[in-house]
């Protein structure tokens, strides 16, 4: 017998770098994963999550069939008789409680773009307001510091730059195929600098690694602003004609002295005076990038758009070797916002963090569990949650669990047997990536691709087709008119003048619109002023600082003996993302369990040694953890770092869900003040 | 000008020079003569054969195949009596003759048995040829006795492999530790206690005094201190000779080898010496000496070949190196590792994998060293071959035994920027000789 | 010939041509069971990935006292034959850069063999510090860096912009 072969290009999403793979197939099942050599973004470069894929597919504890729970225990159902008892309570409650009482929850898992505007119409069409995910404490805060700075979010254009800047992203980890492009711009003579507390993988190859404590990176910004300013090193005519608010800029920067940085930061000053003049030289080709790292504080955003500040200081916006404003791809859009206006029925934090919904349309999913468990401002009964585990990725877990354990009905979709999943009501198994076919945009490229689908199971449903069959049970067949998700990525494709055809030829990437030099002339901006705004009308008017005002963490005020450390979660990890792929066992081979990160210094003073378990306890809660201690220069004494997604030291036990940013709401995540105590040494 | 080159040898230096010099030379004619009947096989394996690590058919080294394809005449089974340096001919056993321009000799060496009453009989074999090997291999059967006379190198192999084999092993030796030309005392003492550990009869300081047969025919033993004993097998391993005897009419070797210059030539203008029974130039300088090693015997062969076929190549010397693993640990020296009034002698007891390593320097270069451990003890002393082979002094031997030093000699090197500790950076020419 | 060529001045330790190594050696992510190791040194910052260069004269197959390494006619790459292996590790002692590895569970050495020509190690090296390349542009990108500095340095002298 003879083995058939086959070879199938797409995308990976294991991660949301959605590298180009070929997936090879022997009579019909997956048997390698390995880069698509010429895909725009990867060019056949992968990490080793992506070959994983073909494990989770098949992973044995796989589920495969819905279940309901009973008083017995799981029960399975057939499909039709899940998606029937779905409706029905969802049409009860909401006859009940209003349709507002009714949640989706998106996770990451799902992907972002179309899958994430199905869910939205979705909860929408059913008179809901409340889409809650992942984004109201990943991006959002970030897109927050780009959109009210400069109007839209640009991509950094690494590989023309002469100073690339990252500032709390770790690409090797978090974007593995991002650090290639660095490579190539560090290979044509650029300069790398990084700003994170930790040594982290990029920063082993810095130029320059600023070091600065967990929090502070505004202070940094003021600082390196004030040089710019100060020694004439910014760019003078790009202020001038494409900016509001410099002389407040200017004089708010005054008091940033570098001694006074060096103060607050821990980096010092002449690492200031020298970032300054790096960048002043390397003007305007100053790449500069954002990560998760900057967001999760209790002053996230304006930290972030002060480093937006700078980039209109040394006039890299929409610059080559800078940053590049990107045409978005000319496919229809799947929301109804302008169909079915719902903001009059409250989209639950919408007061609390006007921002958030303002400019995303998202709902805060802390203020959610208040709505759950309080019903505060409302009550929330309802959600239908897919690829998402907030039990292990949001703060205050136990205060998570009630919510969930008190819901009238809970739908979960996923892969696997979750810690969330294990509270629903109804468990219904998700398709992977590899069991769908959706459009992906490539804005850095301008490119669009359609996935594939390498494999399926029986009764395990993609997203489309869930929500399409829930949706026609509820009487809003109307808004999902498409048989299936090929016929949907038709009309999504339409107006592009692409076909699906021209698609699936080209699984590298088809281009919508070449990347054109940037325009001579610059603006108008997407600001409301169309400037680049250093003060912001719009927060003025909201009730916030016009400029990104700095505030000092709350943990570097009077030294707390209750809470002598500061602990950063969050951490990136190349094996895992956020709660998943814990359950691959050659991931566990390399990295058996999650650790807290440690000083020698302070590992000394606590009596503890690699391997030794201690309790890291917060306001919150406590976790029991196995310390490793990294090399000195990895993490400054009196910081921690602990990765998320763990079961067995669940770090979010820790955080916490009352502490916010008050422009995006995100939760206080990367700088928890804590205690360590050895264990058996006694609490 | 097509020449004829004579090779008299099949084994490791043989082949060696037959491939170097067919890669300078196709034209010449090529005559390979060999007292063995049987196409060329590796000595150092035959150990790894009774211990059933490798199977009879992998000893073999080359194939009729290779000859053929390097254009080789191949006199196997054919000894060569007599060596006419005047009329350039070799003279056979059977009669023929082999006329030749240019000679090598690489016969290798022979085991010597020590004056022992009564050290014969079907149960009495070296382990030096493939029909010995295969004579051992049939006697080797659980439960059965062995006796192996004298703890060397290849004895002691052999004693494990008996071991692995089921059989009850006896070790006598006449001096007084094991190993002296591979270990120190140290080094010596910790493979003992595992040889001890599986169960072989090891006695150093002893004399084997005689073998008789009882009246069944069995060979009982007897040695100095010791109740008599009963063998099944005797496995002999007091040391080889050189076959030099073809060259005594012409040097002198009393029994000490042919001695060669830097290019492998004998004191006989276009006749060569390479292998066991060659006394060449070391490393480090001082006399010459024969280290009838696998290794010495191919750079040997090369240089032999290289120069036979008319390219000038200068041997920079031999280097003692030995490796192996017998009893469970992995034994590894490396040049000279006794050391001497003045030396400094580094200790490393803290790598992963190794259990005793030592480094001889003598002004901050190494000149030899020792490891025993698992696998990594080998590799260590990779690390440090090469500044042993080029004489070249080390700033941080613990990097070096770790093996960071290599990482810190790329970076240096190709970053050009870290700072740090660092040796020089290894080039790939630098290492072999 | 094409090697696989190592820029230290691009690698991060992420470690992914490890994992795709020992995957490929045993199904697992024992980074122990890679034939490429990456240094790590916090203190220098230095980074070093060491894969065996397949080298000219390679040493470890001249003193193979079994025949068992042979150079790949179509790959060039120097490779171990598991079934001619003796495990006598004199490979292991002949390679100066520590590039041999012992499996011990088959008594037997083990080594790159560049995957056939398609080398796992590089196909994963997202910071494109490996590449697998012809030997004469294996260090082309060393050439482009030294370059692009002395141009930088240049544009710095005649002053910005």
């Amino acid at each position: 017998m003879s083995t058939e072969r086959d070879v199938q290009q797409t995308l990976c999403r294991m991660c949301d770098d959605r590298c180009g793979i070929d997936v090879h197939l022997e009579d019909g099942r997956m048997v390698d994963i390995v880069g698509n050599k010429a895909h725009v973004w990867n060019k056949g470069r992968l990490c080793v999550k992506a070959r994983a894929a073909i494990d989770m597919a098949y992973h044995p504890d796989r589920l495969l069939a819905p279940l309901k729970r009973t008083a017995d225990g799981w029960q399975e159902i057939p499909l039709a008789q899940a998606l029937d008892e779905i409706a029905a309570r969802l049409t009860q409650i909401k006859e009940r409680d209003g349709a507002r009482s009714v949640s989706v929850w998106k996770g990451e898992a799902i992907g972002f773009g179309q899958q994430e505007d199905i869910a939205r119409r979705f909860i929408h069409a059913f008179g809901s307001p409340n889409y809650l995910s992942n984004d109201s404490m990943c991006y959002a805060a970030r897109y927050f510091g780009y959109k009210l700075v400069d109007g839209a979010w640009p991509v950094a254009d690494l590989e023309n730059a002469r100073v690339i800047v990252m500032w709390g992203a770790n690409p090797p980890h978090a974007h593995p195929n991002m650090t290639q492009y660095i490579t190539a711009a560090r290979r044509k003579g650029a300069k790398l600098v990084v700003v994170d507390p930790r040594l982290s993988a990029i920063a082993r190859r810095a130029d320059v690694h600023a070091q600065p404590h967990p929090g502070t990176d505004g202070a940094l910004a003021w600082g390196l602003m004030r040089e710019l300013i100060r020694t004439g090193g910014y760019d003078r005519e790009f202020v001038e004609r494409h900016t509001v608010g410099f002389p407040e800029l200017s004089a708010y920067a005054a008091t940033f002295t570098p001694e006074m940085v060096e103060q607050e930061t821990g980096v010092p000053a002449a690492t200031v005076i020298e970032l300054a003049a790096l960048m002043a030289e390397s003007a305007p080709r100053v790449s500069m990038y954002v990560g998760n790292g900057l967001e999760h504080h209790e002053n996230g955003v304006n930290n972030i758009r002060a480093v937006v500040s700078l980039d209109a200081l040394v006039g890299a916006v929409d610059r080559e070797g800078g940053n590049r404003f990107v045409q978005p791809a000319p496919l229809r859009t799947l929301t109804l916002y302008d169909d079915v206006p719902l903001e009059h029925l409250g989209p639950l934090g919408a007061d609390r963090f006007p921002v958030l919904y303002d400019l995303r349309q998202e709902c805060h999913t802390m203020t959610a569990m208040g709505a759950i468990l309080e019903g505060d401002p409302y009550p929330l009964r309802a959600m239908v949650l897919t690829g998402a585990n907030p039990l292990l990725t949001n703060p205050n877990t136990e205060r998570v669990r009630q919510a969930f354990e008190s819901l009238d009905l809970l739908v979960v979709r996923e892969l696997f047997m979750t810690e969330t999943a294990s509270l629903a009501h109804y468990v219904l198994p998700a398709a992977s990536f590899l069991e769908r076919s959706e459009l992906h945009t490539h804005a850095k490229h301008q490119a669009v691709t359609l996935t594939r689908r390498v494999c399926d199971f029986p009764d395990v449903q993609d997203e489309y087709q869930f929500w399409h069959d829930l949706a026609h049970r509820l009487d809003m067949g109307a808004y999902f008119p498409w048989d299936d998700e090929t016929a949907l990525n038709r009309w999504l494709l339409e107006p592009s003048g692409l076909t699906l055809e021209e698609l699936e030829a080209h699984p590298e990437g088809v281009t919508y619109s070449p990347l054109a030099p940037p325009p001579l002339e610059r603006g108008p901006f997407m600001t409301s002023s169309g400037k680049v705004e250093f003060a912001s009308r719009y927060l003025k008017d909201l009730g916030y600082d016009e400029l990104p005002v700095y505030k000092s963490p709350e943990y570097r005020g009077t030294p707390d003996d209750e809470y002598p450390f500061v602990l950063m979660t969050g951490a990136r990890k190349l094996l895992y993302l956020h709660s998943r792929f814990r359950n691959i066992p050659r991931f566990r081979t390399a990295v058996p369990g999650p650790e807290v990160e440690m000083h020698p210094d302070d590992a000394r003073a606590l009596g503890v040694a690699e391997g030794d378990t201690v309790t890291v306890t917060s306001r919150i809660g406590n976790v029991t953890i196995p310390v490793h201690v990294v090399s000195p220069e990895e993490i400054r004494p009196g910081e921690l770092q602990i990765t998320h997604g763990w079961s067995e030291a669940n770090v979010n036990l820790l955080t916490h869900d009352d502490r916010f940013d008050p422009i995006s709401g995100f939760p206080l995540m990367k700088s928890v003040e804590v205690r360590v105590t050895k264990v058996g040494a006694g609490e | 000008m097509p020449r004829h080159v004579a090779i008299v040898g099949n084994g490791a230096a043989a082949i060696s020079a037959l491939e170097t010099f067919r890669a300078h030379d196709r034209e010449s004619r090529v005559t390979v003569v060999s007292g063995e009947p049987c196409a060329a096989y590796s000595r150092v394996l035959l150990p790894y054969f009774l211990r059933r690590k490798v199977p009879y058919a992998h000893l073999f080294i080359r194939d009729a195949a290779f000859y053929r394809d390097l254009d080789v005449d191949l006199l196997l089974g054919s000894t060569v009596e007599r060596v006419d340096v005047g009329a350039r001919r070799l003279e056979l056993a059977n009669g023929g003759t082999i006329p030749f321009d240019r000679l090598l000799l690489a016969p290798g060496s022979s085991p010597v048995r020590p004056p022992i009453p009564g050290l014969e009989g079907p149960e009495v074999h070296h382990l030096w040829r493939i029909d010995e090997a295969g004579h051992l291999d049939r006697l080797f059967r659980e439960g059965a006795r062995a006796l192996v006379i004298g703890a060397g190198f290849v004895s002691l192999q052999a004693a494990w492999a008996a071991r692995q084999r089921g059989l009850a092993v006896t070790v006598i030796e006449l001096a007084e530790r094991i190993l002296p030309t591979v270990l120190d005392e140290e080094g010596a003492h910790i493979l003992q206690a595992s040889i001890l550990a599986s169960g072989v009869d090891l006695h150093t300081n002893t004399r084997t005094e005689g073998l008789a047969r009882d009246e069944q025919g069995v060979l009982r033993v007897s040695a100095e201190g010791l109740p008599h004993f009963a063998a099944d097998v005797v496995i002999v391993g007091t040391g080889v000779r050189p076959n030099d005897h073809l060259l005594a009419d012409h040097v002198e070797t009393a029994r000490r080898g042919i001695a060669v210059d830097d290019t492998m030539q004998t004191a006989v203008e276009g006749v060569y010496a390479a292998g066991d029974v060659a006394r060449g130039p070391i490393v480090g300088g001082g006399p010459r000496a024969i280290h009838a090693l696998w290794p010495t015997a191919v750079e040997q062969g090369k240089i032999a070949g290289a120069n036979l076929a008319g390219a000038r190549v200068a041997y920079t010397g031999s280097l003692s190196m030995n490796v192996t693993e017998m009893f469970g640990v992995t034994v590894a020296s490396l040049g000279r590792f006794a050391a001497e009034e003045g030396d400094t002698v580094y200790r490393m007891d803290t790598l992963p994998g190794i259990r005793y390593l030592k480094v001889v320097l003598r002004e901050g270069v190494p000149v030899g060293a020792i490891a025993l451990g698992g696998p990594e003890a080998a590799r260590a002393l990779g690390y440090v071959r090469p500044y042993v082979r080029r004489r070249a002094p080390v700033a941080d031997v613990e990097a070096v035994m770790a093996g960071t030093h290599v990482a810190r000699g790329v970076t240096r090197a190709w970053a050009g920027t870290r700072p740090g500790p660092v040796n020089e950076p290894i080039r790939e020419r630098d290492l072999c000789a | 010939m094409r090697i696989v060529a190592v820029d230290p001045d691009a690698c991060v330790a992420c470690r992914n041509c490890e994992y795709a190594c020992a995957f490929r050696q045993t199904g697992d992510f024992d980074r122990t069971r890679s034939h490429i190791r990456v240094n790590y040194h916090p203190a220098e910052r230095a980074c070093v990935p060491l894969t065996c260069m397949h080298c000219a004269e390679a040493w470890c197959m001249e003193v193979c006292p079994a025949g068992a390494i042979s150079r790949n006619a179509e790959t060039g790459a120097v490779e171990i034959d598991k079934d001619h292996c003796a495990g006598c590790k004199m490979c292991l002692l002949a390679c100066p850069f520590g590039n041999i590895g012992f499996d011990s569970t088959h008594g037997v050495s083990r080594k790159c063999d560049l995957c056939g020509g398609d080398p796992r190690c590089v196909g994963s090296c997202t910071s494109g510090a490996l590449e697998y390349v012809e030997e004469n542009d294996a260090f082309a990108f060393k050439r482009d860096a030294l370059d692009a500095k002395l141009r930088q340095a240049l544009r710095l002298d005649r002053g910005r912009r």
